[in-house]
Protein backbone atom coordinates (compact mmCIF):
# COMPACT_ATOMS: atom_id res chain seq x y z
CA UNK A 1 0.00 0.00 0.00
CA UNK A 2 2.84 2.39 0.87
CA UNK A 3 4.48 1.61 -2.48
CA UNK A 4 1.22 2.34 -4.31
CA UNK A 5 0.86 5.62 -2.46
CA UNK A 6 4.42 6.54 -3.42
CA UNK A 7 3.80 5.75 -7.07
CA UNK A 8 0.56 7.73 -7.20
CA UNK A 9 2.33 10.67 -5.60
CA UNK A 10 5.18 10.44 -8.10
CA UNK A 11 2.71 10.19 -10.99
CA UNK A 12 0.83 13.28 -9.86
CA UNK A 13 4.08 15.18 -9.44
CA UNK A 14 4.20 15.60 -13.18
CA UNK A 15 1.42 18.14 -13.54
CA UNK A 16 2.90 20.87 -15.70
CA UNK A 17 2.74 24.57 -15.02
CA UNK A 18 4.11 26.38 -18.08
CA UNK A 19 3.96 29.75 -16.32
CA UNK A 20 5.97 28.64 -13.33
CA UNK A 21 9.54 29.79 -12.95
CA UNK A 22 11.52 27.82 -13.73
CA UNK A 23 9.28 26.13 -16.25
CA UNK A 24 7.85 22.79 -15.19
CA UNK A 25 7.23 19.90 -17.53
CA UNK A 26 4.39 17.44 -17.74
CA UNK A 27 6.60 14.56 -16.69
CA UNK A 28 6.00 12.43 -13.69
CA UNK A 29 9.00 10.81 -12.07
CA UNK A 30 7.61 7.52 -13.33
CA UNK A 31 7.59 8.69 -16.93
CA UNK A 32 11.20 9.82 -16.64
CA UNK A 33 12.13 6.56 -14.96
CA UNK A 34 10.74 4.42 -17.77
CA UNK A 35 12.13 6.76 -20.45
CA UNK A 36 15.56 6.52 -18.87
CA UNK A 37 15.31 2.77 -18.48
CA UNK A 38 14.25 2.12 -22.05
CA UNK A 39 16.65 4.53 -23.78
CA UNK A 40 19.70 3.86 -21.66
CA UNK A 41 19.05 0.14 -21.44
CA UNK A 42 18.75 -0.19 -25.19
CA UNK A 43 21.90 1.82 -25.86
CA UNK A 44 23.86 -0.02 -23.18
CA UNK A 45 23.00 -3.40 -24.63
CA UNK A 46 22.93 -2.78 -28.38
CA UNK A 47 25.30 0.19 -28.83
CA UNK A 48 27.85 -0.39 -26.07
CA UNK A 49 27.37 -4.15 -26.41
CA UNK A 50 27.44 -4.80 -22.69
CA UNK A 51 25.73 -7.66 -20.91
CA UNK A 52 22.14 -7.56 -19.70
CA UNK A 53 23.31 -7.76 -16.11
CA UNK A 54 25.64 -4.80 -16.57
CA UNK A 55 22.95 -2.80 -18.33
CA UNK A 56 20.38 -3.37 -15.62
CA UNK A 57 22.78 -1.75 -13.17
CA UNK A 58 23.86 0.96 -15.65
CA UNK A 59 20.31 2.33 -16.00
CA UNK A 60 19.34 2.27 -12.34
CA UNK A 61 17.94 5.62 -11.33
CA UNK A 62 16.00 7.05 -8.45
CA UNK A 63 13.19 6.15 -8.03
CA UNK A 64 14.23 2.62 -8.98
CA UNK A 65 10.78 1.57 -10.09
CA UNK A 66 11.25 0.69 -13.77
CA UNK A 67 10.97 -2.98 -14.71
CA UNK A 68 13.08 -3.71 -17.79
CA UNK A 69 12.42 -6.31 -20.45
CA UNK A 70 15.26 -6.93 -22.91
CA UNK A 71 14.11 -8.33 -26.25
CA UNK A 72 17.44 -9.34 -27.73
CA UNK A 73 16.00 -10.86 -30.90
CA UNK A 74 14.28 -7.62 -31.88
CA UNK A 75 16.86 -5.32 -30.26
CA UNK A 76 14.21 -3.64 -28.17
CA UNK A 77 13.97 -2.69 -24.49
CA UNK A 78 10.73 -1.97 -22.69
CA UNK A 79 10.59 -0.26 -19.32
CA UNK A 80 7.42 -0.22 -17.29
CA UNK A 81 6.02 0.37 -13.87
CA UNK A 82 3.11 -1.54 -12.43
CA UNK A 83 0.92 1.50 -12.92
CA UNK A 84 0.38 2.80 -16.42
CA UNK A 85 3.78 4.12 -17.51
CA UNK A 86 5.63 2.25 -20.25
CA UNK A 87 8.40 3.30 -22.62
CA UNK A 88 10.11 1.41 -25.41
CA UNK A 89 13.38 2.01 -27.19
CA UNK A 90 14.65 0.02 -30.11
CA UNK A 91 17.92 -0.24 -31.98
CA UNK A 92 17.65 1.47 -35.37
CA UNK A 93 21.02 0.85 -37.03
CA UNK A 94 24.77 1.10 -36.52
CA UNK A 95 24.85 4.86 -37.09
CA UNK A 96 21.85 5.96 -35.05
CA UNK A 97 21.77 3.49 -32.19
CA UNK A 98 18.56 3.43 -30.20
CA UNK A 99 15.53 5.65 -30.43
CA UNK A 100 12.98 6.19 -27.66
CA UNK A 101 9.32 5.93 -28.56
CA UNK B 1 34.93 41.77 -27.40
CA UNK B 2 38.31 40.84 -25.96
CA UNK B 3 41.47 40.94 -28.03
CA UNK B 4 41.86 37.21 -28.55
CA UNK B 5 38.21 36.80 -29.51
CA UNK B 6 38.57 39.64 -32.02
CA UNK B 7 41.62 37.99 -33.54
CA UNK B 8 39.82 34.67 -33.76
CA UNK B 9 36.76 36.26 -35.36
CA UNK B 10 39.00 37.90 -37.94
CA UNK B 11 40.65 34.59 -38.71
CA UNK B 12 37.29 32.92 -39.14
CA UNK B 13 36.03 35.68 -41.38
CA UNK B 14 38.84 34.99 -43.81
CA UNK B 15 39.52 31.37 -42.95
CA UNK B 16 37.10 29.75 -45.36
CA UNK B 17 38.94 31.21 -48.30
CA UNK B 18 42.47 31.01 -46.99
CA UNK B 19 43.58 27.39 -46.65
CA UNK B 20 46.39 27.58 -44.13
CA UNK B 21 49.21 25.10 -44.05
CA UNK B 22 48.56 22.20 -41.73
CA UNK B 23 51.05 21.41 -38.96
CA UNK B 24 53.83 19.08 -39.98
CA UNK B 25 53.14 15.58 -38.69
CA UNK B 26 54.56 12.24 -39.75
CA UNK B 27 52.40 9.92 -37.68
CA UNK B 28 48.69 9.43 -38.38
CA UNK B 29 46.37 6.64 -37.31
CA UNK B 30 45.85 5.20 -40.74
CA UNK B 31 43.10 2.82 -39.71
CA UNK B 32 44.09 2.10 -36.13
CA UNK B 33 46.68 3.71 -33.90
CA UNK B 34 50.31 2.66 -33.99
CA UNK B 35 51.14 1.19 -30.61
CA UNK B 36 54.32 1.62 -28.61
CA UNK B 37 53.62 0.98 -24.94
CA UNK B 38 55.55 3.20 -22.58
CA UNK B 39 58.40 1.44 -20.79
CA UNK B 40 60.47 2.12 -17.71
CA UNK B 41 57.70 4.01 -15.96
CA UNK B 42 56.33 1.31 -13.69
CA UNK B 43 56.01 3.54 -10.65
CA UNK B 44 54.21 6.29 -12.58
CA UNK B 45 51.88 3.76 -14.18
CA UNK B 46 51.14 2.21 -10.81
CA UNK B 47 50.29 5.64 -9.41
CA UNK B 48 48.04 6.41 -12.40
CA UNK B 49 46.24 3.10 -12.12
CA UNK B 50 45.79 3.29 -8.38
CA UNK B 51 44.02 6.59 -8.98
CA UNK B 52 42.00 5.84 -12.11
CA UNK B 53 41.20 2.18 -11.62
CA UNK B 54 39.96 2.32 -8.09
CA UNK B 55 38.99 -0.91 -6.43
CA UNK B 56 36.45 0.76 -4.20
CA UNK B 57 32.98 -0.71 -4.24
CA UNK B 58 31.55 -3.78 -5.87
CA UNK B 59 31.83 -4.36 -9.59
CA UNK B 60 28.61 -2.48 -10.16
CA UNK B 61 28.81 -0.31 -7.08
CA UNK B 62 28.46 3.41 -7.36
CA UNK B 63 31.22 4.59 -5.04
CA UNK B 64 34.58 5.91 -6.14
CA UNK B 65 36.02 6.35 -9.61
CA UNK B 66 34.88 3.76 -12.11
CA UNK B 67 37.17 3.97 -15.12
CA UNK B 68 35.94 1.78 -17.95
CA UNK B 69 38.69 2.72 -20.39
CA UNK B 70 41.82 4.89 -20.52
CA UNK B 71 43.81 5.60 -23.69
CA UNK B 72 46.90 7.82 -23.98
CA UNK B 73 48.18 9.06 -27.33
CA UNK B 74 51.64 10.66 -27.13
CA UNK B 75 53.39 12.03 -30.19
CA UNK B 76 50.80 10.35 -32.39
CA UNK B 77 51.29 6.88 -30.96
CA UNK B 78 49.18 4.89 -28.51
CA UNK B 79 51.46 4.51 -25.50
CA UNK B 80 49.03 3.36 -22.83
CA UNK B 81 45.66 1.65 -22.82
CA UNK B 82 43.65 -0.18 -20.22
CA UNK B 83 40.04 -1.26 -19.87
CA UNK B 84 38.02 -2.50 -16.92
CA UNK B 85 34.61 -3.62 -15.69
CA UNK B 86 33.83 -5.69 -18.75
CA UNK B 87 34.80 -3.11 -21.38
CA UNK B 88 37.39 -3.70 -24.10
CA UNK B 89 38.85 -1.71 -26.97
CA UNK B 90 35.89 -2.82 -29.07
CA UNK B 91 33.11 -1.43 -26.88
CA UNK B 92 31.64 1.90 -27.76
CA UNK B 93 31.05 4.10 -24.72
CA UNK B 94 28.50 6.79 -24.00
CA UNK B 95 29.97 10.27 -24.39
CA UNK B 96 27.43 12.27 -22.46
CA UNK B 97 28.45 15.93 -22.95
CA UNK B 98 31.66 15.16 -24.81
CA UNK B 99 29.14 15.15 -27.66
CA UNK B 100 28.89 18.94 -27.38
CA UNK B 101 32.46 19.36 -28.61
CA UNK B 102 31.71 17.02 -31.52
CA UNK B 103 28.65 19.05 -32.46
CA UNK B 104 30.58 22.31 -32.45
CA UNK B 105 33.18 20.72 -34.76
CA UNK B 106 30.40 19.72 -37.16
CA UNK B 107 29.28 23.33 -37.19
CA UNK B 108 32.86 24.23 -38.06
CA UNK B 109 32.91 21.86 -41.01
CA UNK B 110 29.67 23.35 -42.29
CA UNK B 111 31.32 26.77 -42.00
CA UNK B 112 34.38 25.52 -43.90
CA UNK B 113 32.12 24.36 -46.71
CA UNK B 114 30.28 27.68 -46.83
CA UNK B 115 27.04 25.99 -45.78
CA UNK B 116 26.58 28.24 -42.81
CA UNK B 117 28.21 31.16 -41.03
CA UNK B 118 28.49 31.27 -37.24
CA UNK B 119 26.58 34.55 -37.28
CA UNK B 120 23.63 33.07 -39.16
CA UNK B 121 20.30 32.98 -37.37
CA UNK B 122 19.40 29.40 -36.55
CA UNK B 123 16.18 30.04 -38.47
CA UNK B 124 18.21 30.30 -41.68
CA UNK B 125 18.70 26.56 -41.28
CA UNK B 126 15.50 25.65 -39.45
CA UNK B 127 12.90 27.37 -41.61
CA UNK B 128 9.99 25.89 -39.68
CA UNK B 129 10.90 28.33 -36.88
CA UNK B 130 11.02 31.38 -39.16
CA UNK B 131 9.12 34.26 -37.58
CA UNK B 132 9.56 33.03 -34.01
CA UNK B 133 11.59 34.52 -31.20
CA UNK B 134 14.14 31.75 -31.79
CA UNK B 135 15.40 33.63 -34.83
CA UNK B 136 17.35 35.95 -32.57
CA UNK B 137 19.64 33.02 -31.78
CA UNK B 138 22.72 32.63 -33.96
CA UNK B 139 24.68 29.46 -34.59
CA UNK B 140 27.55 30.94 -32.59
CA UNK B 141 25.23 31.53 -29.63
CA UNK B 142 24.34 27.83 -29.74
CA UNK B 143 27.96 26.63 -29.61
CA UNK B 144 28.93 29.06 -26.85
CA UNK B 145 26.03 28.45 -24.44
CA UNK B 146 24.69 31.91 -25.16
CA UNK B 147 21.22 31.37 -26.63
CA UNK B 148 19.60 33.14 -23.69
CA UNK B 149 17.08 30.32 -23.29
CA UNK B 150 15.84 29.65 -19.77
CA UNK B 151 17.25 26.12 -19.78
CA UNK B 152 17.59 24.10 -16.56
CA UNK B 153 20.47 21.63 -16.69
CA UNK B 154 19.59 19.39 -13.75
CA UNK B 155 20.39 15.70 -13.65
CA UNK B 156 19.56 12.82 -11.35
CA UNK B 157 20.20 14.80 -8.20
CA UNK B 158 18.15 17.80 -9.26
CA UNK B 159 14.46 18.58 -9.60
CA UNK B 160 12.94 16.20 -12.12
CA UNK B 161 9.94 18.38 -12.91
CA UNK B 162 11.94 21.45 -13.85
CA UNK B 163 14.88 19.74 -15.55
CA UNK B 164 14.92 20.73 -19.21
CA UNK B 165 17.49 18.08 -20.07
CA UNK B 166 15.77 15.13 -18.41
CA UNK B 167 12.54 16.08 -20.10
CA UNK B 168 14.31 16.27 -23.46
CA UNK B 169 16.06 12.92 -23.13
CA UNK B 170 13.47 10.84 -21.31
CA UNK B 171 10.20 12.74 -20.96
CA UNK B 172 7.70 14.87 -22.84
CA UNK B 173 10.41 16.62 -24.83
CA UNK B 174 11.95 13.45 -26.21
CA UNK B 175 9.62 13.07 -29.21
CA UNK B 176 10.60 16.40 -30.76
CA UNK B 177 13.62 17.73 -28.96
CA UNK B 178 14.04 20.72 -31.24
CA UNK B 179 10.56 21.95 -30.38
CA UNK B 180 11.26 21.24 -26.71
CA UNK B 181 14.38 23.43 -26.85
CA UNK B 182 12.95 26.29 -28.85
CA UNK B 183 9.74 26.58 -26.84
CA UNK B 184 11.72 27.49 -23.76
CA UNK B 185 11.25 31.12 -22.90
CA UNK B 186 14.21 33.47 -22.80
CA UNK B 187 15.86 34.46 -19.56
CA UNK B 188 18.13 36.90 -21.43
CA UNK B 189 18.51 38.20 -24.93
CA UNK B 190 20.61 35.91 -27.11
CA UNK B 191 24.27 36.66 -26.53
CA UNK B 192 23.55 38.26 -23.17
CA UNK B 193 23.89 35.14 -21.04
CA UNK B 194 26.32 32.26 -20.52
CA UNK B 195 24.46 29.20 -19.28
CA UNK B 196 25.64 25.62 -19.72
CA UNK B 197 22.96 23.86 -21.73
CA UNK B 198 22.54 20.53 -23.45
CA UNK B 199 19.72 22.23 -25.32
CA UNK B 200 22.09 24.75 -26.87
CA UNK B 201 24.40 21.98 -28.06
CA UNK B 202 21.54 19.89 -29.40
CA UNK B 203 20.32 22.96 -31.27
CA UNK B 204 23.80 23.38 -32.76
CA UNK B 205 23.87 19.77 -33.91
CA UNK B 206 20.44 20.12 -35.50
CA UNK B 207 21.61 23.20 -37.42
CA UNK B 208 24.82 21.45 -38.45
CA UNK B 209 22.88 18.48 -39.76
CA UNK B 210 20.50 20.60 -41.81
CA UNK B 211 23.37 22.63 -43.26
CA UNK B 212 25.59 19.64 -44.04
CA UNK B 213 22.74 17.69 -45.67
CA UNK B 214 22.87 20.18 -48.56
CA UNK B 215 26.30 18.87 -49.54
CA UNK B 216 26.55 15.41 -48.04
CA UNK B 217 22.95 14.13 -48.17
CA UNK B 218 21.32 12.04 -45.47
CA UNK B 219 23.49 11.17 -42.49
CA UNK B 220 25.99 13.91 -43.32
CA UNK B 221 28.09 13.63 -40.16
CA UNK B 222 29.86 10.52 -41.44
CA UNK B 223 31.15 11.77 -44.80
CA UNK B 224 31.79 15.24 -43.38
CA UNK B 225 33.78 14.16 -40.31
CA UNK B 226 33.69 10.63 -38.95
CA UNK B 227 34.74 8.83 -42.12
CA UNK B 228 37.46 11.40 -42.74
CA UNK B 229 39.20 10.79 -39.41
CA UNK B 230 38.49 7.07 -39.16
CA UNK B 231 35.81 7.07 -36.47
CA UNK B 232 34.31 4.03 -38.14
CA UNK B 233 31.99 2.85 -35.41
CA UNK B 234 30.64 6.10 -34.05
CA UNK B 235 26.92 6.31 -33.22
CA UNK B 236 24.93 9.53 -32.97
CA UNK B 237 21.49 8.89 -31.55
CA UNK B 238 18.50 10.94 -32.57
CA UNK B 239 14.85 11.48 -31.74
CA UNK B 240 11.97 10.05 -33.75
CA UNK B 241 12.02 13.12 -35.99
CA UNK B 242 15.66 12.54 -36.91
CA UNK B 243 17.10 15.39 -34.86
CA UNK B 244 20.50 14.32 -33.50
CA UNK B 245 21.00 14.15 -29.74
CA UNK B 246 24.16 16.15 -30.27
CA UNK B 247 24.38 17.42 -26.74
CA UNK B 248 24.78 14.07 -25.08
CA UNK B 249 24.28 10.81 -26.93
CA UNK B 250 27.32 10.09 -29.10
CA UNK B 251 28.93 6.68 -28.69
CA UNK B 252 32.41 5.65 -29.83
CA UNK B 253 35.31 3.53 -28.68
CA UNK B 254 38.00 5.32 -26.67
CA UNK B 255 40.44 4.91 -29.56
CA UNK B 256 37.95 6.65 -31.83
CA UNK B 257 37.37 9.46 -29.38
CA UNK B 258 41.15 9.85 -29.34
CA UNK B 259 41.07 10.49 -33.08
CA UNK B 260 38.67 13.36 -32.48
CA UNK B 261 41.10 14.76 -29.90
CA UNK B 262 43.96 14.27 -32.33
CA UNK B 263 42.10 16.33 -34.93
CA UNK B 264 42.04 19.22 -32.47
CA UNK B 265 45.65 18.61 -31.41
CA UNK B 266 46.57 19.14 -35.06
CA UNK B 267 44.73 22.44 -35.52
CA UNK B 268 41.79 20.79 -37.25
CA UNK B 269 43.91 19.02 -39.89
CA UNK B 270 43.97 15.33 -40.69
CA UNK B 271 46.88 13.84 -42.57
CA UNK B 272 47.60 17.08 -44.40
CA UNK B 273 43.98 17.98 -45.14
CA UNK B 274 42.27 20.86 -43.40
CA UNK B 275 39.05 19.48 -41.88
CA UNK B 276 38.15 22.45 -39.68
CA UNK B 277 38.53 25.98 -41.00
CA UNK B 278 41.58 27.97 -40.09
CA UNK B 279 41.06 29.62 -36.73
CA UNK B 280 38.34 27.20 -35.63
CA UNK B 281 40.48 25.33 -33.10
CA UNK B 282 41.79 28.65 -31.77
CA UNK B 283 38.22 29.91 -31.35
CA UNK B 284 37.18 26.62 -29.78
CA UNK B 285 39.94 26.92 -27.19
CA UNK B 286 39.63 30.61 -26.37
CA UNK B 287 37.16 31.74 -23.70
CA UNK B 288 34.09 32.81 -25.60
CA UNK B 289 32.81 36.34 -25.62
CA UNK B 290 29.73 35.11 -23.75
CA UNK B 291 31.85 33.52 -21.02
CA UNK B 292 34.14 36.52 -20.69
CA UNK B 293 31.17 38.88 -20.49
CA UNK B 294 28.76 36.78 -18.44
CA UNK B 295 30.56 33.76 -16.95
CA UNK B 296 31.21 33.64 -13.25
CA UNK B 297 33.55 31.84 -10.93
CA UNK B 298 30.59 29.67 -9.99
CA UNK B 299 30.33 28.42 -13.56
CA UNK B 300 32.12 25.19 -14.28
CA UNK B 301 35.00 26.16 -16.57
CA UNK B 302 35.78 28.77 -19.16
CA UNK B 303 34.57 27.52 -22.49
CA UNK B 304 35.15 28.33 -26.12
CA UNK B 305 33.21 26.54 -28.83
CA UNK B 306 31.91 23.89 -26.41
CA UNK B 307 35.39 22.92 -25.25
CA UNK B 308 36.49 23.41 -21.63
CA UNK B 309 39.64 25.36 -20.97
CA UNK B 310 42.36 25.40 -18.37
CA UNK B 311 43.14 29.08 -18.73
CA UNK B 312 42.12 31.53 -16.05
CA UNK B 313 39.75 34.35 -16.96
CA UNK B 314 40.85 37.26 -14.77
CA UNK B 315 38.07 39.52 -16.10
CA UNK B 316 35.58 37.22 -14.34
CA UNK B 317 37.80 36.29 -11.38
CA UNK B 318 37.83 32.73 -12.69
CA UNK B 319 41.02 30.87 -11.73
CA UNK B 320 42.62 28.04 -13.66
CA UNK B 321 40.62 24.92 -12.95
CA UNK B 322 43.59 22.66 -13.65
CA UNK B 323 46.51 24.24 -11.77
CA UNK B 324 48.93 21.30 -12.03
CA UNK B 325 48.94 20.84 -15.80
CA UNK B 326 49.97 22.97 -18.79
CA UNK B 327 47.88 26.08 -19.31
CA UNK B 328 47.13 25.16 -22.92
CA UNK B 329 45.16 22.07 -21.86
CA UNK B 330 41.62 21.85 -23.19
CA UNK B 331 39.04 19.13 -22.86
CA UNK B 332 35.72 17.73 -23.93
CA UNK B 333 33.96 16.66 -20.77
CA UNK B 334 30.87 14.61 -20.04
CA UNK B 335 28.74 13.41 -17.15
CA UNK B 336 30.05 10.52 -15.06
CA UNK B 337 33.64 11.45 -15.94
CA UNK B 338 33.86 11.14 -19.71
CA UNK B 339 36.92 13.02 -20.99
CA UNK B 340 38.89 13.82 -24.14
CA UNK B 341 41.87 15.86 -22.93
CA UNK B 342 44.22 17.60 -25.36
CA UNK B 343 47.58 19.12 -24.36
CA UNK B 344 49.28 20.70 -27.39
CA UNK B 345 52.48 21.59 -25.54
CA UNK B 346 52.94 17.92 -24.61
CA UNK B 347 51.73 16.50 -27.95
CA UNK B 348 49.23 14.52 -25.93
CA UNK B 349 45.64 13.24 -26.13
CA UNK B 350 44.05 11.38 -23.24
CA UNK B 351 40.65 9.67 -23.41
CA UNK B 352 38.97 8.43 -20.30
CA UNK B 353 35.52 6.83 -20.20
CA UNK B 354 33.87 5.92 -16.96
CA UNK B 355 30.90 5.57 -14.73
CA UNK B 356 31.49 7.91 -11.80
CA UNK B 357 28.10 8.25 -10.19
CA UNK B 358 29.38 9.69 -6.93
CA UNK B 359 31.91 12.35 -7.96
CA UNK B 360 33.31 12.69 -11.49
CA UNK B 361 36.94 12.18 -12.38
CA UNK B 362 39.00 15.31 -11.78
CA UNK B 363 40.72 16.27 -15.02
CA UNK B 364 43.64 17.92 -13.25
CA UNK B 365 44.28 14.92 -11.00
CA UNK B 366 44.10 12.45 -13.87
CA UNK B 367 46.23 14.46 -16.26
CA UNK B 368 49.05 15.22 -13.84
CA UNK B 369 49.44 11.46 -13.33
CA UNK B 370 49.39 10.79 -17.06
CA UNK B 371 52.08 13.41 -17.55
CA UNK B 372 54.31 11.54 -15.11
CA UNK B 373 53.93 8.50 -17.33
CA UNK B 374 54.74 10.14 -20.65
CA UNK B 375 57.36 12.72 -19.69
Amino acid sequence: MKRLLLLVTLALAGCADPDAHPRTFANSDLQLAVGNGARMGCSCMFVMNMSEGYCREWVKASPDVAKLTFDVANKRVEASTFVSWTATAHFVDEKHGCVLR
Amino acid sequence: MNGRALLVSSLLATGAAAQSVCPARDVWPDGDWQQQPVTGKDAAIAELESYAFTLEGELYGRKGLHTNGLVVIHRGVLVYERYARGFSADNRHLSWSVAKSVSSALVGIAARDGLLHPDDSVCAHLPEYEGTEACGITVKHAITFATGLDWVEDYENGNYQTSSVLSMLFGVGSGDQLRHILTHRFSARPGQQWRYSTGDAALASAVAKRALEKKYGADPFWPALFDVIGMRDVVVEQDVKGTPLGGSCVYATPREFAKFGYLFLNDGCWNGTRVLPEGWVAASTTPSEAFVDFGTAADQYPSGYSWWLGVPVPERQVPSRWPDVPADTFAAQGHWGQRIIVVPSEDLVVVRVGDDREEPMNTNDLLKRVLEVVR
